[in-house]
């Protein structure tokens, strides 16, 4: 069995997604496509779903086992989806166990008709799917999918997978939104599909996920292979310049240290944030940071670090503890902060595109930081804050759009111009790396880069992806469980 | 299953030639999303809001009744306009016509010229004239009112810090909101003296909890949101933040609500008259008419059909134009 | 679930007594003296002293409100300022019409509405689609009077297939064609809006990812419109019904007053007409502690169905 594409083409209102993209796979066998989004990479996934979005024709074969699943019932098409963000696939309203025994009857009914003989019962396939992915407990029978964790949902889906026995696992980027630890997991799981005699296509911008499972590997631009083979020779011998670019964005040479004997700027201690009446967010936490020094905060998520972040910039209440800012104390409260405090501490949101007001434009935004926190005049704010624009590489026509104008990588660039714009002392960045391309998430770090130490700004980068860590921190607070378990 | 991030109508979006950063493309967007559109950067850890959940209270629509699903072609706006223009005409313009007052004469006389008499002899056509504007008049100055005085404590409920100002407000409401608001209307007429003023306060008062609860949770999103977070953190002035910035954002769906809670008015105010509630008994509305000259429906139709469809037409016309407006608003 | 239960029945609780207090403060809210605003058209001395007697004007408010809220625990209401007669008497008899006609109606409601919903989902943008849209919409409008007086008119006096009023008649169940009428009415609005709820909801979950995914795996698609896709369309629909009550005691009022059927609407109207506080606080306390049952109710059976739903606050 073996899934071949052939000539696929997707277009959608005169704009081309995918331009005679072709491919075999076999079961068992894992091919990665890359690229950055929109690269046609969805469109591929959607088609061997035998689902193209309303507006999109395509074009081509597709066929998964045999079956052309572009032109075939739904219930014909032997592929499983196995999303991004798991819970998407999982009916919200009905136990676990429930949806698992429908999709196993399926079988049962279509064994029937073939007068094949009856397999094991239902209740028994179930088990056996489940304990393949590691989720043996029958209480998860009975419990429903917002009870169970990201990793088990996606356990979870990987075992529909396996029940309704899919020839084809269409991965869509199941390491983004997940923390680091888990990817040695999900690589387990894919190539547990494999083992199960499914064949996996991921699509993903991962390239250590890619490294660590992919058996071939394609390479997408703006719809178009332009380059393909097997993962470990494109990885370490690419031929396309494309190809090249996205491998140099893994790497990156660390930024230069910085003040290692400077002044210490800031620092807090016994910081604790309790939500409710039990639950310790942050308990007893201690840091401190130089000027010009880059410190990273690293923790999974839930691990309390941006809670830290929040309580550092005057966002979040802390219960207690102290700060203290170039040595004069801080209020924690933030309400308590004058403007001119604020304007030393500045944070920069990690959903960007939801921290700016929709109605005004980037520029006009930028501006007021530098009127409020600055005093500077209208006139004079504004120039300021192209330059400041101008400095993070938005252009000045970028810059008078507004908000839902604008992508992602803009949008982070945008609100980190609109901190620097008060000219901070302390820059904290709440994860704003994550959720970005390889490609973007180089040109952000880049730029931090680039700022670091300048004027003696201290950064304190809150992040869950070691790399980023490595890549411009000069020390590493981690934190755990609300903890701050080591320095180094 | 989204489509690509730039596909034409995100197009605008400018893309600069080193900056590939439309985040991860996924195919999924409903489900856990609350997308209407796609959400770059969607990996924040925000609470996941619910598709589950209805917009908007009163709203009858989720955001599936795309204008795809109905025609808004030029016919059904031009009938929909001539359905409210013509009783809305009436109720506005009527008391000022000057068509001289008829004789009264017996009541339902057959031999009355068009629309014939009614229960006390007098004209119909005189009181479909008249009757017309007390209702609408007295519906749209509850809901004027109602939002007067709804908005800003929505308003301030949400947006303050302090949770007990925000208990200290909203609590009062949800105990009112324990009875219906025709039964709540029937306690106050029974002890309020029967004037026009009275029953546009009732009214009004009715609708009160419902806005303040509407107006709060719009403006709660926002007002705990990364956006006017970020304006504290620019050291923006509490005026710009929250009537600049929050009372703006809240105003699609205030604005939706506006029509609902006009349409509930004016249904309570037409029910209490034909009950006999509220205004005096010298009151003589199309709704009064509707509940007096029923005995005579059969000797003379029309004192009870011309008020009733007109007072049908304005209802199902309001409705209609306030679903449309809701629909595209959800659209978009 | 038994946290949630038991915050929400405390919920309620306090709604029943802010309602009996509002009940109570009516009368001070009076203009004036009381005693007088009360008496009316008939303004004589004797009544005046009469009334003010009965409703124990005399003493302070707070130990009325007292009197009052010990009375409504024991079931003594007090007695009616025009009859004399004790109000808890005059509601048991005025409640089981009432009862009826609003039990029925939300018996009917969910069957009726969830099967015209999901019909209409199934054949989208088709025209049986389209007619129940455009006939919800436009039925949704009718104010219920008009609606009574209408169906009365062609029915009842017209075609005479319906009787059209229950005068006469001892019982509502002993004569059922009596309820045909009022519970269209009665039934016309809530319908109209919970189909459309579950119409917009079925859309929703089929075309939502995991109703794609089981498709997929081969689910049959009956199996997948009824297991599948329903229990998330009702979710929403289920918040609706307790809006939904609020309609129906008022709807009830209306209906009563059209059929004349001597239940607790027509007995509220009269008495705000008369300005019989007593049997209108009765009354009020009545429909409130209804009004909050049925709440509760409703907040409980959506809170079981849809385990998902945070609570909001």
């Amino acid at each position: 069995m073996s899934v071949n594409v052939t000539g696929l083409r997707a277009e959608a209102a005169g704009k081309t997604l995918v331009d005679d993209v072709g491919f075999t796979l076999d079961a068992g066998r894992i091919l990665a496509i890359v690229g950055a989004s929109g690269s046609g990479k969805t469109t591929i996934g959607s088609a061997l779903l035998g689902a193209v979005q309303r507006g999109v024709t395509a074009t081509g074969t597709v066929e998964v086992a045999g079956v052309d699943v572009l032109h075939c019932a739904p219930s014909e098409v032997p592929a499983s989806h196995l999303p991004q963000h798991p819970a998407a696939v999982l009916n919200p309203v009905r136990r676990i166990g429930g949806v698992l025994a429908d999709i196993a009857d399926v079988r049962r009914e279509t064994a029937r008709t073939e007068a094949r003989p009856p397999g094991p019962a239902t209740a028994a396939r179930i088990a056996d799917a489940m304990r393949r992915v590691g989720l043996d407990d029958p209480a998860y029978l009975r419990r429903f999918p917002h009870q169970l964790s990201g990793g088990q949902q996606q356990r979870l889906v990987l075992a529909q997978a396996f029940l309704c026995e899919a020839k084809l696992l269409v991965a869509d980027e199941p390491t983004t939104g997940q923390d680091l630890d888990n990817r040695d997991r999900i690589a387990a799981e894919l190539r547990l599909a494999a083992a199960n005699g499914l064949a996996v296509v991921l699509l993903s911008h991962d390239l250590d996920l890619v490294e660590a499972v992919a058996d071939d590997m394609l390479v997408l631009d703006a719809g178009r292979v332009v380059e393909r083979g097997p993962a470990a020779r494109v990885l370490t011998e690419p031929e396309h310049d494309y190809t090249r670019r996205l491998l140099a964005a893994r790497t990156a040479e660390p930024a230069p240290a910085g003040g290692a004997e400077a002044p210490i700027r800031i620092a807090g201690r016994g910081l604790t944030v309790l939500a409710g009446r039990r639950t310790r967010v942050l308990d007893g936490v201690d840091f401190q940071a130089r000027q010009g020094e880059c410190l990273a905060i690293l923790g999974a998520s839930g691990s309390g670090k941006t809670t830290l972040a929040r309580t550092i910039a005057g966002l979040q209440q802390a219960t207690a503890g102290e700060l203290l800012l170039d040595g004069e104390p801080l209020p924690v409260r933030g309400r308590r902060r004058t403007r001119a405090e604020r304007a030393r501490v500045q944070y920069v949101f990690q959903d960007a595109r939801a921290s700016f007001d929709e109605h005004r434009t980037i520029l006009a935004t930028v501006t007021r930081s530098a009127v409020r926190l600055r005093g500077l005049p209208p006139g004079q704010a504004r120039a300021e804050a192209e330059r400041v624009l101008h400095e993070v590489g938005l252009t000045a026509e970028t810059a008078n759009r507004r908000r839902d104008e604008l992508s992602g990588g803009q949008l982070q660039r945008a609100a980190l111009a609109r901190a620097l714009a008060a000219e901070p002392e302390v820059l904290v960045c709440d994860e704003i790396t994550s959720g970005l391309d390889a490609l973007t998430r180089k040109g952000v770090l880049d730029l931090l880069a680039a700022l670091k130490g300048r004027g003696g700004m201290t950064i304190l980068l809150i992040t869950h992806e070691p790399f980023v860590a490595e890549r411009l921190a000069d020390r590493v607070l981690r934190i755990e469980d609300g903890h701050a378990v080591m320095e180094n | 299953m989204s489509p690509e991030p730039d596909l034409p109508e995100s197009g605008r979006r400018g893309l600069d030639p080193d900056d590939l950063s439309h985040p991860p493309g996924t195919l999924d967007t409903r489900g856990a999303h609350n997308a209407t559109h796609p959400t770059p950067g969607a990996t924040s850890p925000r609470k996941r809001r619910t598709v589950l959940a209805p917009l908007v209270s009163g709203a009858l629509e989720s955001r599936h009744t795309r204008p795809s699903d109905r025609r808004n072609s030029l016919p059904e706006r031009i009938a929909l306009a001539a359905l409210l223009a013509l009783p809305l005409g009436i109720a506005l313009v009527g008391p000022f016509l000057p068509v001289p007052e008829r004789d009264r004469t017996q009541p339902f006389d057959p031999a009355a010229p068009w629309p014939g008499t009614d229960y006390l002899g007098t004209s119909v056509l005189n009181g479909v004239l008249d009757g017309g504007w007390g209702i609408v008049v007295t519906a749209a100055a509850a809901t004027a009112s109602a939002f007067l005085v709804g908005l800003p404590i929505g308003l301030i409920a949400a947006a303050t810090r302090r949770r007990w100002i925000d208990e200290l407000l909203m609590r009062p409401f949800d105990l009112l909101l324990a009875l219906p608001s025709l039964l709540l209307m029937l306690l106050l007429a029974s002890i309020a003296p029967p004037t026009a003023w009275m029953l546009v306060l009732i009214v009004a008062l009715v609708n009160l909890p419902d806005i303040a609860r509407i107006v709060r949770a719009a403006a709660l999103e926002t007002a705990h949101g990364p956006a006017v977070e970020a304006m504290w953190l620019q050291g923006e002035s509490w005026w710009r933040t929250s009537i600049g910035h929050i009372a703006r954002s809240i105003l699609p769906t205030v604005a939706a609500d506006a029509g609902v809670r006009l349409v509930g008015a004016f249904y309570l105010v037409a029910a209490a008259s034909f009950l006999g509630v509220g205004a005096g008994p010298e009151a003589s509305d199309w709704a009064v008419m509707v509940d007096v000259n029923r005995g005579g429906i059969f000797l003379s139709p029309w004192g009870v059909v011309l008020p009733a469809a007109l007072l049908v037409a304005l209802a199902v016309g309001l409705n209609l134009l306030f679903d449309r407006l809701l629909a595209r608003k959800a659209a978009a | 679930m038994l946290a949630y239960a038991a915050k929400r029945i405390g919920l309620g609780a306090v709604q029943v007594l802010a309602v009996a207090v509002l009940a109570f403060a009516l009368v001070e809210l009076l203009p004036g003296d009381a005693a007088v605003a009360l008496a009316g058209d008939q303004p004589d001395p004797d009544n005046i002293e009469r009334i003010r007697e009965q409703m124990h004007l005399d003493e302070p408010a707070l130990a009325r409100l007292g009197d009052w809220l010990a009375g409504i625990a024991t079931g003594d209401f007090g007695a009616s300022l025009v009859s004399g007669r004790p109000v808890a008497g005059l509601l048991v008899t005025a409640l089981e019409p009432t009862l009826i006609l609003a039990g029925l109606t939300l018996i009917l409601l969910l069957p009726l509405s969830i099967g015209l919903g999901v019909a209409a989902a199934r054949r989208r943008g088709r025209w049986p689609d389209r007619l129940i849209t455009t006939f919800t919409v436009g039925l949704y409008s009718v104010p219920e009077f008009a609606l009574a007086v209408l169906l009365v008119s062609v029915f009842a006096i017209g075609l005479a297939w319906l009787p059209p009023t229950a005068v006469g008649v001892p019982s509502l169940l002993s004569e059922p064609a009596v309820l045909v009428l009022p519970l269209l009415v009665l039934l016309a609005r809530p319908i109209c809006s919970i189909a459309r709820l579950v119409r917009a909801g079925m859309i929703e979950a089929l075309d939502s990812e995991y109703v794609a995914h089981v498709r997929r795996a081969g689910v049959s698609e009956r199996r997948v419109v009824l297991a599948h896709a329903l229990p998330n369309a009702v979710t929403p629909a289920t918040a609706q019904i307790a809006r939904t009550a609020d309609w129906l005691l008022g709807g009830v009022i209306v209906v009563e007053s059209v059929f004349v059927i001597p239940g607790l609407g027509t007995a509220l109207v009269d008495a705000v007409n008369a300005r019989d506080l007593p049997v209108v606080q009765g009354i009020a306390v009545a429909f409130g502690a209804t009004t909050v049952l049925v709440n509760l109710a409703a907040d409980l059976v959506a809170f079981r169905l849809a385990p998902r739903l945070e609570v909001a606050r």
